[in-house]
């Protein structure tokens, strides 16, 4: 792990830590609702300060709180064109398995890549430092992962490039290639 | 199978069992390849008389440049009228063939490579513009040359959206693939396959033919009539250029076949990065969704007992 | 048909319409004296000369203790600067010590509360803007530092707290 990235996710873990503190809290405008807080927005006494974490412009998370609901949204490091690709492919890979993730909100916030929405009933059901860990654990591994598919797909156009290439430029290359 | 093959699988399978069967049936059937060429096998007459016939999106521009002169080199005897609806037939008669397996073999080689053979006609006249340039261009001294030496381009309109040019001069042979990615990660995944392909020669292979990518149509063709300019980069121009070493009369049918097959295996792997892609996404999802699952608190299963003392479950 | 018919009446807010329903945002924010901007930029003189004493410290209790709640946009982000620059003027090895001392005052807690606030406005600030990775390592550093010292009530206390920096 590089030695930026330590202090941000330990920043974004206490921070998390802290934010989930979830309770059962049924909505004030419309009888016999229990929506998340963040989403319905028509509370605003339940809502709290948003939070952002930081490691630069390109890479931050966004922690919005109230009474009974908790929407985390990262935003994902993407250097170039094949990393911004791949982070949204990956993303939308995920977002449409958000029925097994439980917490995965379907669409993210805007301006972040992926958003995670933990209600009550999530925190009742599951332990929150285990899905504290999930979060880090993802945020940790997305960036290798996109990382990694990167290399591999450079290293594959040169490899492909160059089978291309061999054989137009090998004299002898009739007798190298079959004909089948 | 890292390079694609020059033959049409399908028809040398279906030939070659033909070939060697001793009873005749009917066949009627039609193969796809590659960039919307068709063909048609059938037994119309008698089930010993196999009619192969092509369709090429582009046959009125290869016919132009010399395309039915290289298929009757080819496939001369065997030359019938065009089917209807078909832009070029052959028959092969069962009860002809030649003698002996190899020249069996040879002829299926023959027929199934007959979509390359069509589309070569362009390069061969290609080839053979060049090689009389040269020779006219010997007689000059190096500053003498005339600078027009170029001959006409040639454009095959090939798919729907993409064109292949082709044009000749003295010292060299120009391709260029015109290409459009219809979807942002084609695009983006066609950029990183092509830049390999430019630096290929600039890494490893020093004798590789030059490659040169861009999004506006390279100096050879912006004259000809059809050709688009494109704001928005989903139009691509990969340049080869072939130079003598490649055009040699021994290097020349390796040349044109190798050549032709670059679109479809540009587009191949690009399918199959993103191929990869996904099973690598589905792995890392499954990873992902263990790590959820380990928040989730165990039920435990405690054995509940009556006061009999014999076991049971609650039903959940 | 009549405008009001095509619109979808289901999407009309009728809370808006109702006074009852309304929630006036006074009753949110606390009510705050108003800070006005010539006081903000006497307070950051006034760190900016302790600073040059070497007095980071000092200047850091300064700043934190004089809070202009109440100050319009441009305030707060004058005073955001100027505690910014305070941070980044102690070096890394100082920071746990300094925030000892200041958490032992009697308003220590409030201290770095203040404090907690304006890390997280400094990232939320900056992350808007372009290169700005260099400042954001000293702003997690110093979370890092404070969450070890105040705990994780402070973040609970920043996000409650209605009173915004």
């Amino acid at each position: 792990m590089s030695q930026s990235l330590r202090p941000y996710l330990k920043c974004v873990r206490s921070s998390l830590t802290a934010a989930i503190s979830l309770s059962n809290f049924a909505s004030q405008t419309a009888e016999r609702h229990n929506a998340p807080e963040i989403e319905a927005g028509r509370t605003p006494e339940v809502i709290l300060n948003p939070l952002v974490i930081a490691r630069n412009e390109n890479e931050k998370v966004l922690i919005e709180t109230s009474i009974n609901s908790i929407r985390v949204s990262i935003k994902i490091k993407q250097a170039d064109e094949i990393e911004h690709i791949l982070v949204h492919k990956f993303m939308r890979f995920l977002t449409q398995r958000a029925e097994n993730f439980f917490i995965l909100r379907r669409k993210p916030v805007k301006g972040y890549d992926i958003s995670f929405l933990i209600t009550n009933f999530h925190t009742e059901a599951m332990l929150k430092h285990k899905l504290v860990d999930f979060i880090i654990h993802f945020m940790e591994e997305v960036d290798k992962e996109i990382s990694e598919m990167k290399l591999f797909l450079n290293a594959r156009a040169r490899f492909v490039a160059e089978a291309f290439l061999t054989p137009v430029s090998s004299f002898h290359g009739a007798a190298v290639l079959s004909w089948g | 199978m890292l390079l694609l093959e020059y033959h049409n699988l399908l028809i040398q399978t279906l030939l070659t069992e033909r070939f060697n069967s001793t009873t005749p049936t009917s066949i009627d059937q039609i193969i796809s390849d590659f960039d919307g060429v068709t063909f048609h096998v059938s037994t119309p007459e008698s089930k010993t008389k196999i009619l192969v016939s092509i369709s090429v999106k582009c046959f009125s521009d290869l016919v132009k440049y010399g395309a039915n002169d290289v298929l009757r080199r080819e496939y001369g005897p065997y030359v019938v009228e065009p089917e209807v609806g078909y832009d070029f037939s052959i028959v092969l008669d069962l009860e002809n063939l030649p003698a002996t397996q190899e020249e069996k073999d040879e002829l299926i080689r023959k027929v199934a490579l007959l979509r390359r053979n069509a589309m070569a006609a362009p390069f061969e006249r290609a080839i053979d513009t060049h090689h009389s340039l040269s020779t006219e261009a010997a007689k000059f001294t190096a500053e003498s040359a005339p600078e027009t030496s170029n001959s006409e381009v040639m454009a095959i309109h090939y798919r729907e959206e993409e064109a292949m040019y082709i044009q000749a001069s003295h010292d060299r042979v120009t391709v260029v693939f015109s290409t459009v990615f219809r979807e942002e990660t084609d695009r983006i995944f066609g950029k990183v396959f092509l830049s390999e392909f430019v630096d290929a020669r600039r890494r490893a292979i020093q004798n590789a033919p030059q490659v040169l990518y861009r999004n506006d149509p390279p100096l050879e063709i912006r004259n000809v009539p059809g050709v688009k300019t494109d704001e928005s980069g989903d139009l691509g121009y990969i340049t080869f250029v072939l130079f003598p070493r490649h055009l040699t009369r021994q290097r020349r049918e390796e040349s044109i076949s190798h050549i032709q097959t670059f679109r479809d295996y540009f587009h191949y792997h690009i399918k199959a990065a993103k191929a990869y892609m996904h099973s690598r996404m589905r792995r890392r999802v499954a990873d992902f969704l263990k790590v959820l699952n380990r928040a989730q608190p165990e039920q435990e299963e405690k054995e509940k007992k009556t006061v009999t003392g014999r076991t049971f479950t609650r039903a959940t | 048909m009549s405008p009001t018919l095509t619109a979808n009446y289901r999407l009309i807010d009728i809370d808006a319409l109702d006074a009852d329903a309304q929630f006036p945002p006074e009753l949110l924010n606390p009510p705050c004296p108003p800070v006005g901007i010539s006081e903000i930029q006497g307070l950051a003189g006034q760190c900016r000369q302790l600073l040059q004493r070497g007095d980071q410290e000092g200047a850091l209790k300064v700043a934190l203790e004089n809070v202009p709640y109440g100050g319009d946009e441009a305030g707060k982000d004058l005073h955001l600067q100027t505690i910014l620059e305070i941070l980044s003027s102690i070096r890394s090895s100082e920071m746990a010590n300094t925030l000892s001392r200041l958490s032992s005052l009697p308003n220590g807690t409030e201290l770095l509360d203040v404090l907690t606030k304006y890390i997280y406005k400094g990232m939320k600030d900056a992350s808007s803007g372009a290169g700005s990775g260099g400042k954001m390592s000293v702003l997690l550093s110093w979370h890092e530092k404070v969450v070890d010292i105040a705990g994780e009530g402070s973040i609970v206390r920043c996000m409650t707290d209605r009173r915004t920096v």
